[in-house]
């Protein structure tokens, strides 16, 4: 290794081959900021739109809430307010479901119509029944007040009929909103699946004309693909047909509305496209 | 994926965190590299004392003393006489064992001594020769050693690329960096090695043509002596 001569340099020439190394590895320590720089990593994703995608659902009617007026005091100049108005005001509520109705069965329409019939003769037989009552008021105006209950109790039964008449119908309009509603979301997310998807397809592959394909796809609740979409109508072009397929493993993770119960309705979708619209 | 661990990016982590290859590389280039600069501090000691002796040897030897007198300092010392010295000495020796003997001629004693200070020359210039090939070696090889290790490292990292369905630079780049470290480690040995061989070789040669023309010099003295 070293010869006899070099005995007497060699401890001292290690040791500064130790110091020249141990300095290097200082300089490399101090001149390197070896902690990397990307600490502050914020990926916002942006979807570019188009247009606003179109609500499919039909904006829930402003429920025309019938006021009702609290329960009649037992003073006899109040009476005449509480007239069973709410009876009357129930049929604009009705009629758009008829004219729905009628475009869609005309049996379902004269079902419709009879109901209507018997709800307005109904309605009627009410309104007699509380114009007697009325009446019988009147006549006993002169009477001391505690006759006048009775009436009034009959007037009040007759008047919660109609209250909770109303409140069903009510409650039915509220659920069939919000069913609407969530229509309307899933419809919205699934054009921007659509969106999204047809954005990363190349167009270019799918040539002239306006093909159209269809894919099915599984989705998983974070977004991403269950398995692989598989072609159910092919654009007749297998380089587009793929140019789609790759599109749509590139969008992952998909768009999905936050609320988890409306994730069943993303399970597995099927997907048309027009990639050259 | 792997952002948490190219966040830990010190030096010490991505030693670590490299294969085996890799780490093999670099302990064979630390250690080539503790060697090269332990023989580059040992050559300059020596050579800078074979340059100072060789010095302080003409100094003596051109101030117009005694020759006998300066190869019985010589010989008397404790130490084996190195570099010029040693070569005055192996042959001032030659040269009295055979003057003793009356019957040779001129021609063959001269042929005699300057024998004997070719054979110290070589021997003192193997030893100044010592350790140079491998510092040789070190420059030629060590970026090679090197190169090898960040190859397999490349290699490596854009393996695990593979398996992803996404590349990022974050994927690859800590894979990268780690073997690029090979690389450095093993620049930082080739570097002083190729200078340290080129300045000793240098040192060496203008050492060996200073004996060589002392021993011209000494030969013409010992000749106008006898």
């Amino acid at each position: 290794m070293i010869r006899t001569y070099e005995k007497e340099v060699s401890w001292k020439a290690g040791g500064l081959a130790i110091a020249v190394h141990l300095a290097l590895l200082g300089a490399l320590l101090i001149s390197f900021n070896w902690k990397a720089a990307h600490t502050t990593l914020n990926v916002t994703e942006v979807e570019l739109w188009d247009s606003i995608p179109n609500q499919t659902a039909p904006a829930p009617e402003p429920v025309v809430q019938p006021i009702v007026q609290p329960e009649p005091k037992p003073i006899v100049k109040e009476e005449i307010k509480p007239e069973p108005k709410p009876i009357v005001e129930e049929k604009p509520k009705e009629e758009p479901q008829v004219d729905i109705a009628l475009e869609k069965k005309k049996k379902a329409l004269e079902l419709k119509k009879a109901e209507d019939q018997l709800k307005k003769e109904k309605a009627l037989e009410l309104k007699k029944q509380l114009d007697a009552l009325k009446l019988e008021a009147l006549k006993d105006d002169a009477k001391p007040a505690v006759k006048v209950n009775k009436p009034n109790d009959a007037l009040k039964k007759l008047q919660q009929e109609a209250l909770a008449e109303e409140k069903t119908a009510g409650e039915q309009q509220a659920l069939s909103s919000k069913a609407s509603a969530n229509a309307g979301v899933v419809g919205e997310f699934k054009n921007k699946i659509q969106a999204k998807i047809k954005g990363n397809v190349n167009k270019t592959l799918c040539g002239e004309g306006n093909p159209e394909l269809r894919f099915d796809i599984g989705l998983l609740p974070t977004g991403e693909l269950s398995g692989s979409p598989k072609l159910v109508k092919s654009s007749g072009s297998a380089a587009c047909d793929e140019a789609v397929e790759r599109a749509i493993m590139a969008s992952e993770p998909l768009p999905l509305p936050n609320d988890p119960s409306l994730f069943s309705q993303f399970r597995n979708l099927n997907l048309k496209f027009r990639p050259n619209d | 994926m792997s952002i948490s661990a190219a966040n830990d990016m010190s030096i010490f982590s991505l030693v670590a965190g490299a294969s085996l290859p890799v780490q093999m590389v670099l302990l064979v280039l630390i250690g080539t590299s503790l060697f090269s600069w332990w023989y580059i501090f040992i050559k300059l000691a020596t050579i800078k004392k074979a340059e100072t002796n060789a010095e302080d040897f003409e100094k003596a030897f051109w101030s117009g003393g005694d020759l006998n007198k300066l190869f019985e300092g010589l010989a008397s010392s404790r130490r084996k006489p190195q570099g010029m010295a040693s070569i005055f000495e192996a042959g001032f020796r030659e040269y009295v064992r055979h003057k003793q003997q009356t019957t040779m001629d001129v021609s063959d004693v001269m042929e005699g001594s300057r024998r004997a200070m070719r054979a110290a020359y070589n021997r003192e210039l193997d030893d100044l020769d010592a350790h140079l090939p491998f510092l040789a070696s070190v420059g030629s090889v060590s970026p090679y050693i090197g190169l090898f290790g960040t190859v397999w490292g490349i290699m490596n990292a854009f393996r695990g690329l593979s398996n992803v369905a996404q590349a990022t630079l974050s994927q690859v780049a800590p894979g990268i960096a780690e073997a690029l470290v090979a690389t450095a480690i093993g620049l930082f040995a080739a570097i002083p090695a190729v200078i340290a061989y080129n300045r000793f070789a240098s040192s060496v040669d203008r050492l060996s043509v200073r004996y060589e023309s002392f021993m011209e010099e000494f030969t013409n003295i010992l000749q106008r002596k006898s």
